[in-house]
C-alpha cells in the first residue's frame, strides 16, 4: 500500500513537471494561430516523450547506465562527443530561458528589475538544491506545478465547440511554413532532451532496479501523459480567446489572460503560479541535465546522492552551467526567443541522444531480458523517424518563418 | 579476473565507466593497451591526454595543441589488466582509486578542489 501511495506521489510530481517555458510559450502561440489544428501535434510529442522516457527509464534501472553513458558506450568518444557539445549547447539555451521565464513570472507578481529576478531565482535555486534531497526537489517543483490544473478548469469554463476541437486531433497538414514551424516547435517543446538525460540520471539517482520498471512505465505513460493534457489545454484555452482576436501572444504575461478571463484574480495568480513551478523545475532539470551529461560522458563521479564533496567537480560544473544561463539570461535577448532558439535547436540534436537510447534498449547483452518487445521496438523506430524528419526540417523552418514572426 | 568467456573489447570495453573495489567512478577506458602476437590486453588506458588519440587526424592535432602532450602519471595512466577484478556494466577493479592513482580529479586534496567553498 505504501509503494503504491509512493508511486502515485511520483507520477503525480511528473504531471506537474511536464510543461517547461518551451511548452508555454509554443503551445499557446499555436493555438494563437491555428486555434485547434496542432492538436495532434502536441499528442505525437506527448506519446514521443512517454516512450523516450519510458525507453531511458528501463536502460537506467536494469543496466545501471544513464543517458550519456549509453552514448559515449554506443557512439565511441569522437561522436559522443559531438553529442555532448550539441547537447550542452542546448541545454544551456534552455538553461537560460527558464531563467529568464521565472523572472519575467516574478516580474508579473512583484515590482522589481528583470535582471535582480535572473540572479535571485539561481541563488534560489541553488538554495533548494542545497537544503532539499532529491526526491524532495522533484516534489517540491512538480506539486507546485499542478496549479496549471487551471488551464484545464479555464478551458471547460470557457464551452469551447468540442467538435472543433476534436477536430485538431486529426493530424493535417498544410504547406505554409508557419504551420509547419509550429508542428516541429509543439513537439519539439514536448520532446526536450534534458528532460529525459534528468529522467534517466534521476533514476540512478533513487536507487532503481529492475523491481522498478513498473513505476518507470507508470512514471512515464500515466505521469506524461496526463501532463500531456496540460498542454493540451494549453493549446485550447488559447485558442478560444487569441484565435478570434488574432491576438499573438508574445510574452509570459498574455499566457495568463485566458485564466484571468474565466477565474479572475485566483485564476491569473493559480496560472503564474503554476508557470513559476513549472519554470523553476525545468531550470533545475535543465542545468542538473548538463552538468549529468558532462560528468557521465568523461566518467566522473556524478550525482546529488554523493553530494558536493564527493563529487566536487560534477557540482562545480552545474554552479558553472548556471552562471553561464544566468549570463546569456541577462544578455538581454528576449527570454520568448531563447526559449525559441532552444526548443528548436533540440530537436536538431536530438537524433545523436534517441538513437544510442533506442539501440542500447533494444540489445539483450545489455538489459538483460528487458530488451525492447515488438511493441516498444516499432514505436521506437517509428519516433526516430518522425524526429529525423522534424531534425531536418527545423533550421529551415525557422529560418523561412523568421522564428515563427511570419 | 572473475568470469570467462569473450568480450567485444570495443563494443563492451572500450569507453566504460571505471569503477574501483569502493564503487566509486574514476573515469573511463580511454584507450585500450594490446601486445603480443596475438594481441593480449596488457593494460587499460585512462586520462585526458589520451583524447587525442581517438579523434580525427586534424582534430587530434589541434587537441594535442591544446591540451598538451600525454604526460604518464599526470593526464594519461595506466591500468594494468591484472587490476581488472570484474566486467559487470562497470568495470570493477580490484583496489582503491588512491592505491592506482585514479580519480585524482574528484579528489579532495587536489588543489583546485581544495578552494572549492564547501571544502
Amino acid at each position: 500500500m505504501k509503494a503504491i501511495f509512493k508511486i502515485a506521489l511520483g507520477i503525480i510530481a511528473a504531471i506537474g513537471g511536464f510543461l517547461d517555458i518551451g511548452d508555454l510559450v509554443f503551445d499557446t502561440q499555436a493555438g494563437a494561430l491555428f486555434r485547434y489544428d496542432l492538436l495532434w501535434a502536441v499528442v505525437l510529442g506527448t506519446i514521443g516523450i512517454a516512450v523516450y522516457a519510458e525507453m531511458t527509464g528501463r536502460v537506467a534501472a536494469v543496466s545501471g547506465r544513464p543517458v550519456f553513458d549509453v552514448i559515449r558506450m554506443r557512439l565511441g568518444f569522437g561522436m559522443g562527443l559531438v553529442a555532448l557539445v550539441a547537447s550542452t549547447i542546448v541545454n544551456l539555451l534552455t538553461v537560460a530561458a527558464e531563467l529568464g521565464g521565472i523572472a519575467i513570472v516574478l516580474e508579473l507578481l512583484f515590482d522589481a528589475p528583470y535582471s535582480m529576478f535572473v540572479f535571485a531565482a539561481a541563488v534560489a535555486l541553488v538554495a533548494i538544491v542545497a537544503l532539499l534531497p532529491f526526491g524532495g526537489i522533484e516534489r517540491f517543483f512538480g506539486y507546485g506545478g499542478l496549479a496549471l490544473f487551471v488551464v484545464v478548469a479555464t478551458a471547460f469554463h470557457q464551452e469551447p465547440n468540442w467538435g472543433d476541437v476534436a477536430a485538431g486531433f486529426v493530424p493535417s497538414l498544410s504547406s505554409s511554413s508557419l504551420y509547419l514551424y509550429f508542428v516541429v516547435g509543439v513537439f519539439a517543446a514536448a520532446l526536450m532532451p534534458y528532460e529525459v538525460h534528468f529522467y534517466s540520471s534521476g533514476a540512478i539517482e533513487e536507487g532503481w532496479t529492475e523491481e522498478n520498471l513498473k513505476e518507470n512505465r507508470l512514471n512515464a505513460i500515466v505521469g506524461y501523459g496526463i501532463g500531456g493534457i496540460l498542454s493540451v489545454a494549453l493549446v485550447v484555452v488559447s485558442g478560444y480567446l487569441f484565435h478570434p482576436l488574432g491576438v499573438e501572444p508574445n510574452d509570459l504575461g498574455t499566457v495568463a489572460l485566458p485564466m484571468q478571463g474565466a477565474f479572475g484574480e485566483t485564476g491569473l495568480l493559480l496560472a503564474l503560479g503554476g508557470m513559476l513551478f513549472c519554470v523553476g523545475g525545468a531550470a533545475i532539470d535543465s542545468s542538473f541535465a548538463a552538468s549529468y551529461n558532462l560528468a557521465q560522458f568523461l566518467g566522473w563521479e556524478w550525482g546529488r546522492y554523493q553530494g558536493p564533496r564527493k563529487a566536487p567537480r560534477f557540482t562545480a560544473s552545474w554552479l558553472v552551467f548556471l552562471l553561464l544561463g544566468i549570463a546569456i539570461a541577462e544578455s538581454g535577448i528576449n527570454p520568448v526567443e531563447i526559449t525559441e532558439y532552444s526548443v528548436v535547436f533540440s530537436v536538431v540534436a536530438l537524433p545523436l541522444t534517441y538513437l544510442p537510447v533506442l539501440l542500447i534498449a533494444g540489445d539483450r547483452s545489455f538489459m538483460s531480458g528487458h530488451a525492447n518487445g515488438p511493441f516498444a521496438t516499432v514505436l521506437g523506430w517509428l519516433y526516430f523517424a518522425i524526429i529525423i524528419v522534424l531534425a531536418v526540417a527545423a533550421i529551415p523552418l525557422l529560418l523561412a518563418t523568421n522564428a515563427g514572426g511570419g | 579476473m572473475k568470469g570467462s568467456g569473450e568480450i567485444y573489447v570495443v563494443h563492451r570495453l572500450l569507453d566504460e565507466q571505471i569503477c574501483d573495489s569502493e564503487g566509486k567512478r574514476v573515469g573511463r577506458v580511454d584507450d585500450i593497451e594490446l601486445r603480443g602476437d596475438p594481441p593480449r590486453i596488457t593494460a587499460l588506458l585512462v586520462g585526458e591526454g589520451l583524447y587525442p588519440r581517438r579523434l580525427p587526424r586534424h582534430l587530434a592535432r589541434l587537441a594535442r595543441r591544446i591540451g598538451g602532450p600525454e604526460l604518464w602519471g599526470g593526464n594519461a595512466l595506466r591500468i594494468p589488466w591484472e587490476e581488472v577484478d570484474e566486467l559487470a556494466a562497470t568495470v570493477k577493479l580490484r583496489k582503491k582509486a588512491e592505491d592506482l592513482g585514479l580519480g585524482m580529479g574528484d579528489d579532495p586534496k587536489r588543489w583546485i578542489v581544495r578552494r572549492l567553498p564547501w571544502n
